[in-house]
């Protein structure tokens, strides 16, 4: 922990910096901002600008219109200049909607720690007080608050922070339960830290990001239900303006001097709207999957963007050829290279293994062939995939698709999150068959109901109406596989399909696959970090480190004489039953100059 | 799912219970009585100890709040001081009004905010998009009253298209589609600030949605574009947009205190901001009541329909 | 393609059409400020509701058509005693009820045995917080039939004006018998219009009483619609949702004045608008500072330009509508800064900052935010630095009727009455102070004046009281415990449509004389 907390300012001040930078790049967050220092500084300027009292009546020179002489803005009901209303109003406007926040936060953020930090009667007592805010209509709750408090300002301020802060609350303590329960609280708990200590100093950090998004996404509103409460005549007391009372008091005069109201609404809406766009860009920033950019819409295919394309072959092929083929991801403006000049073949009833660490690039690879990489961030740059020998990605994108699950299916890694959450196993099976075929639902469930036999599931009858998340593993990947057959493919590509089940269970969905390829005659490519795996199932093997092939040849040729010294590791990470022991000693040798 | 209903409904009781407490509470403490409602300008400490004593209101609090309960427990709301009527038949009618404007706000904001959400997610960065985000920007930084009041300015007295005020014309009218002409104004303005809510929320949860590997999965298996995004990811993020319909429901009933006054729509927001100046403490408490049971009851309607979309939910 | 364009615009038009607001014939519509409290004209104290009330109840006598004169109604004839305390009415005969039952002299009896006898069988339908009007009366007595006597504890002079006004109509025994509490929301009366219906917060619908004893009234319904927004208010006018419309906020009446589509309507009432200073404490005991106020406020800039004209500038606590009370010698308080900063100055007074309650908006209080912005300003302009704290009308009242001590040294204030006598005894003498059960919250006290209010109550010499008034009239004014600021002209707007539509003076909404072309 000391450890963390010594590099931590280093991490924070570059994370600023670019965190600064990321915010500016967004172009409207930069807007936003820009549109409200101007408000802000012209507010923060008001006593030093040429411009008239604002409390000064003239009640014979009243509702001058716009551009009149000597009121830029024309004059209020009053006679009083509405520019210098609006500027001093808007000062008020925001210092209120930022210290009504700052208090909601305050006080919010304390109930959710406290109450997602202690849990059990605690919490229950605290949220149950937060529903009871949540359960009174927001408006009479300020209304009551100020009834009992007096008219005002202040008072206004305090009833919208109440009035706000179940927001903060809930927020913060879904985040603290999920805190709570982490190593380094437990840690901290064991070396005898105070509950406080550990809230302030451990919990707290952590959730200071989501506490400056909750007041970053509901300044803004705040402002606006202060305005609420001061055009229902709670807020300011006269003379002072702030744009909520100024709105009110010109609302009478909509219909013959529009002016008086319309102008201020105006800016509550300029204030808001560039507090609102910030507020979005500061949640971009803060939001660790936003920030990755994770939260982009990807398209149906993979963008091709090929600088390489090698020539199209003539003659007999295998039915899929890879070659040259590179995946890159954009990172910004600049676009980083993750696989490189991959190339390999797969024939026709053949089991190709690629194997290598995670982060090796095996699985882009393999989602490259159907350009099933999420684009963005994802390109193909370079290179082409062959099927049958023609080239995939020249295809139209309705060209692709009717390759994928077509002739070409997949079996991904963890089937409890590649499989619908939400529709039966025999629904998705059937849609699967569906997607290709022109037959009736009826058929297609027996269909449905044939192949999950077919893998090996018993009362599949039954078991078409279940849920994923009622199967256990192993059926759950039974199931990936069945969806894979539907449609009779020529090719299976199976990225990691064992990786998340017990070892039994990864024995017998293996003798699945085998016996499937060998009574089909599927072609299988099999993506794998186990070279156990690979000894056991494939026929050829290509060895990936670092996005590109480092070694390829037939099975039996590497697992005898391993050209690459990363091959080696590889092979020699595969434990044998009752080596024990002398397993880790023929290992560490290997490893010694990686960790000193 | 039986058991888990009447589980929240459990959960509701002290909720709604300590909500009670807290309102008779806060009556309480706001100066000033039904007494001086009742006799306007011709208040005197003298009268209102008179009208007090009357309406048995000079009793201790605690004491009035359990007769209250206790009356409560027969179906007995009490008798409004200020309006001189049973508290039931008043809320009963006003809040039927505000259920349809509420009600037709909520359908509206559900409905159009989905819909932007999805379109402006799919069409991300497009100009369908942009044009979407500007719009749903524009709905969340407007004060909503403001809106409703131009829109009276401009369809009422400018175009005389649509009713300015009221739910039903004064005199014939009374049926679907005078109460749909009278409703059109004052539901938007209701609903825009919601709809903005709901289609940030929407566009967010599509998006991280269409990132699952089950929509790589859908995608994998040769769908149409189409099924992905309609069949696929939008049930998905459906489970997540349900409940933040729920919350809206709350802030749509409280959005509807300003609209019904604006609107001059005969709802329970409006008899409440008055109830509450004039001090008719069981009227404000029955109308808070009510409104606290209908959020209640909306939230659990939420959770129903978030467990049936997602059967993991139900385990 | 014109042909084309034209049908299609005519097709809008149609579709459109449906919508447009438009009020049916023979049924006059009128936007209230509220909804009433009750039907029940006891009950009840806001002129808004007198407005229906006064069209489906009636008294034994009611003043004349635009004026404050005591003509009969369900009373043809009376006499009063020479000592004051006897009146003796004689009943019109052949006057019933809407419910068919018959006014009598039993009725009359009932009606005011309810607000006064705490053991009458319905007197649990009240409260009735305006029965102190004739809280003087000490038996009510039928003679016969058609004749009805009360007798009264003390000399009352404005016995018979507060008869005339909303208080003293006559309500229909048998309904209250038969709806109890309800009643408030079943009225039976005597008058030109029945009660049809009340939704809530929706409209109130009378029709016409073709069994009336008089005049039948020239539309055949009327419907109240409560519109608590004075701008709906004007949006429902303008867009021809409602035929009438009570008061108009000032910067809309000019608007209408000059539209052709729409008529203007005032008359003068007899109303009071000031700012009372707290004469217990602070800088307003001294005399030459509260004439310094008066002084320092512009009431013509008020009248004029914050009110539009709808108002007049006041003089003193009686309201020249009472012309027959009313001192035409005592002229406003003319502005003069400069004498009020002397004034200042010969008080010696160093601390001036006050603390100025001022409400949202009230019964008379017209427009009260931007009237108090003005009067802080005209105030700071000569040295006071004034603090204003605003509060919802019942709050306000709740504030201030208590009395001021402790809490601010300057209250808004308003009242409409319908007798010389009830606002200075309630708001001007030693004995009526808040401890008292009074309303003089800013702690007014002289002497003479007290004891001049006294005499007038019980004068009956009508000449004699009117003298007594004017002389109030004067002292007040010097004395200067409030600041006058204005006598409010009522108003209303009707649509063009609308004929023999006229305002009351005293408030009231007389509608069966009125016609809808």
């Amino acid at each position: 922990m000391t450890q963390a907390l010594a590099t931590t300012p280093q991490t924070v001040s570059t994370a600023r910096l670019s965190s600064w930078s990321l915010l500016l790049n967004n172009r409207l967050a930069a807007a936003g901002l820009l549109v409200l220092a101007v408000i802000g500084l012209i507010a923060l300027l008001a006593p030093w600008l040429p411009i008239p009292n604002p409390n000064a009546t003239l009640p014979a020179n009243r509702l001058q219109p716009v551009l009149s002489e000597g009121h830029l803005l024309g004059t209020d009901h009053l006679g009083r200049d509405i520019l210098a209303r609006l500027i001093w109003g808007t000062r008020v406007s925001i210092a209120v909607g930022l210290s009504a926040t700052a208090i909601a936060a305050l006080i919010g953020s304390v109930i959710g720690l406290v109450s997602g930090y202690a849990r059990g009667v605690t919490d229950n007592i605290l949220m149950r007080g937060i529903d009871m805010l949540m359960a009174f209509p927001y408006i009479l709750l300020a209304l009551a608050i100020v009834a009992v408090l007096g008219p005002g300002l202040l008072n206004a301020l305090y009833a919208i922070a109440i009035v706000n802060i179940p927001f903060f609350a809930r927020n913060v303590r879904g985040v603290t339960v999920g805190l709570a329960s982490r190593e380094f609280v437990d840690a901290a708990r064991l070396s005898g830290k105070s509950h406080a200590a550990i809230l302030f100093t451990e919990v707290l950090p952590n959730v200071l990001p989501v506490i400056v998004i909750t007041m970053s996404t509901t300044v803004g509103w705040m402002i606006l239900e202060t305005a609420g409460l001061s055009f229902l005549g709670l807020g300011a007391q006269p003379p002072q303006s702030d744009l909520g009372s100024m709105l009110g008091e010109g609302r009478r005069l909509l219909f013959n001097a529009p002016h008086v109201s319309i102008i201020p609404g105006l800016m509550i809406f300029a204030l808001v709207m560039s507090i609102n766009l910030l507020g979005d860009g500061v949640r971009d920033v803060l939001d660790p999957r936003l920030r990755a950019g994770d939260l982009t819409r990807p398209q149906a295919v993979t963008r091709f963007d090929r600088r390489t394309q090698p020539p199209q072959p003539s003659g007999a092929r295998d039915i899929l050829e890879v070659e040259s083929l590179e995946t890159s991801f954009q990172r910004g403006r600049a676009t980083v290279p993750a696989v490189r000049n991959i190339s390999f073949t797969l024939g026709k009833g053949e089991c190709f293994g690629l194997i290598g660490e995670s982060g090796s690039g095996k699985s882009v690879t393999a989602l490259s062939l159907l350009g099933l990489v999420a684009s963005p961030p994802g390109i193909i740059t370079g290179g082409t995939v062959r099927i049958e020998g023609e080239d995939v990605f020249s295809r139209s994108e309705t060209g692709i698709r009717a390759l994928r699950g077509a002739k070409v299916a997949y079996v991904f890694q963890d089937p409890l999150t590649t499989l619908h959450p939400l529709y039966r196993v025999g629904e998705q099976i059937a849609e699967a068959i569906l997607a290709h075929k022109r037959i009736g639902k009826t058929e297609a469930r027996a269909r449905a109901i044939a192949l999950m036999e077919k893998v090996g599931i018993r009362d599949a009858n039954e078991r078409v109406d279940a849920f994923p998340h009622e199967m256990s593993g192993g059926q759950r990947q039974r199931i990936g596989i069945a969806m894979a057959l539907a449609n009779d493919p020529d090719i299976i590509i199976a990225d990691e399909p064992t990786t998340a089940l017990d070892v039994t269970v990864q024995a017998k969905i293996l003798d699945l696959l085998q016996d499937l390829r060998r009574e089909r005659g599927l072609a299988l490519l099999l993506i794998t970090h186990d070279f156990g795996v690979v000894a056991q199932m494939c026929d050829r093997v290509a060895v990936m480190k670092d996005g590109e092939i480092v070694e390829c040849g037939r099975t039996a040729d590497v697992l005898r004489a391993p050209r690459h010294e990363y091959t080696r590791k590889l092979i020699a990470c595969v434990p044998e039953l009752g080596q024990g022991k002398a397993f880790l000693e023929s290992v560490r040798p290997l490893f010694a100059e990686v960790k000193p | 799912m039986g058991g888990y209903i009447v589980k929240r409904l459990i959960y509701a009781v002290p909720v709604i219970v300590g909500l009670s407490v807290i309102v008779f509470g806060i009556m309480a403490l706001i100066p000033g009585d039904p007494a001086q409602a009742i006799l306007g300008a011709y208040a005197t400490p003298e009268n209102v100890a008179r009208i007090n004593r009357d309406l048995g209101l000079d009793r201790p609090l605690h004491e009035q709040y359990f007769i209250w309960a206790g009356n409560l427990l027969q179906g007995d709301f009490g008798r409004s001081f200020i309006l001189n009527r049973p508290v039931l038949d008043e809320i009963l009618e006003r809040f039927s009004a505000t259920i349809v404007l509420a009600g037709a706000a909520l359908v509206l904001c559900s409905v159009l905010g989905i819909l932007a959400g999805v379109v402006s997610a799919v069409r991300q960065f497009g100009w369908t998009d942009r044009v979407v985000t500007l719009f749903v920007l524009i709905g969340i930084s407007t004060p909503a009253f403001w809106l409703g009041l131009l829109f009276i300015l401009i369809f009422a007295v400018h175009w005389r298209v649509l009713p300015a005020s009221g739910m039903y014309a004064v005199y014939g009218g009374g049926d679907l589609p005078d109460l749909l002409r009278h409703l059109i104004l004052p539901a938007v303005t209701l609903a825009i600030v919601a709809t903005g809510v709901i289609a940030r929320l929407t566009r967010a949860a599509m998006l991280e949605v269409l990132r699952q590997d089950f929509v790589r999965t859908a995608r994998a298996k040769g769908l149409p574009e189409r099924a992905v995004i309609y069949r696929h990811a939008f049930k998905a993020a459906l489970v997540s947009i349900i409940p933040v319909i729920g919350v809206q429901a709350g802030f749509v009933m409280g959005g509807a205190v300003y609209i019904e006054t604006v609107f001059q729509w005969p709802g329970i927001g409006a008899m409440l901001v008055n109830a509450i100046s004039t001090r008719d403490i069981l009227l404000v408490q029955g109308g808070v009541l009510v409104i606290a049971v209908t959020y209640v009851l909306i939230n659990l309607l939420a959770d129903v329909v978030q467990a049936v979309l997602d059967p993991r939910l139900k385990s | 393609m014109k042909s084309l364009l034209r049908g299609v615009a005519f097709a809008v038009l149609l579709a459109a059409s449906p919508a447009v607001a438009q009020t049916p014939p023979n049924v006059l519509v009128v936007g209230q400020i509220a909804e009433p409290q009750s039907l029940d004209p006891h009950v009840v104290t806001a002129a808004n509701d007198f407005r229906i009330l006064v069209n489906v109840f009636e008294g034994l006598v009611r003043f004349g058509d635009g004026t404050l004169e005591i003509e009969p109604a369900l009373a043809t004839d009376w006499t009063i005693s020479d000592d004051g305390l006897v009146y003796t009415f004689n009943l019109r005969e052949g006057v019933t009820f809407h419910d068919g039952t018959p006014f009598n002299a039993e009725a009359v009896k009932f009606n005011f045995d309810r607000m006064l006898d705490e053991n009458h069988p319905y007197y649990h339908t009240g409260p009735f917080p305006l029965s102190f009007f004739f809280g003087e009366i000490a038996e009510t007595t039928v003679l016969d039939d058609y004749t009805v006597q009360f007798t009264l504890s003390l000399p009352f002079a404005p016995f018979m004006s507060n008869l005339a006004g909303t208080t003293g109509v006559i309500v229909s025994p048998a309904a209250v018998a038969e709806h109890d509490e309800n009643f408030g929301r079943n009225p039976v009366g005597t008058g030109p219009f029945k009660f049809e219906e009340w939704q809530s917060n929706a409209r109130v619908v009378v029709s016409r009483n073709d069994d009336y004893w008089g005049e039948p009234a020239g539309v055949e319904a009327v419907v109240f619609r409560p519109i608590t927004d004075a701008n709906t208010r004007v949006a429902e006018m303008l867009s021809g949702g409602i035929d009438v419309m009570v008061e108009v906020p000032p910067d809309n009446v000019a608007m209408f004045d000059t539209d052709p589509g729409f008529l203007v309507h005032d008359a003068v009432g007899p109303h009071v608008w000031y700012v009372m200073l707290n004469m217990r404490e602070g800088p307003f005991t001294d005399v030459r500072i509260r004439q310094a106020a008066n002084y320092a406020v512009n009431k013509d800039t008020l009248v004029n330009d914050v009110l539009q004209g709808t108002a007049d500038v006041s003089a003193g606590p009686i309201p020249p509508a009472f012309n027959w009370a009313y001192n035409e010698d005592v002229g406003p308080y003319p502005y003069d800064p400069d004498r009020a900063r002397e004034l200042i100055a010969e008080a010696g007074i160093e601390d001036l900052s006050v603390t100025f309650y001022v409400t949202e908006g009230g019964s008379g209080m017209l427009d009260p935010i931007p009237m108090g912005t003005a009067i802080q300003a005209d105030l700071e302009a000569v040295g006071f630095d004034v603090a204003i704290q605003t509060y919802e009308w019942n709050t306000f009242l709740a504030n201030v009727n208590p009395g001021l001590e402790g809490k601010a040294d300057m209250a808004q204030m308003a009242w409409m009455t319908s007798d010389p006598d009830t606002l200075p005894f309630l708001t001007l003498r030693t004995a009526a102070w808040p401890e008292d059960g009074g309303f003089n919250s800013s702690y007014y006290s002289n002497v003479d004046v007290d004891e001049m209010l006294d005499q007038a109550r019980m004068e009956t010499d009508f000449d004699v009281r009117a003298q007594l008034y004017k002389d109030v009239h004067q002292v007040v004014h010097d004395d200067a415990p409030w600041i006058f600021v204005a006598n409010w002209k009522q108003n209303a707007v009707t649509t063009a449509d609308v004929e023999g539509f006229a305002l009351q003076p005293n408030f009231s909404l007389i509608l069966s004389g009125v016609t809808k072309n």
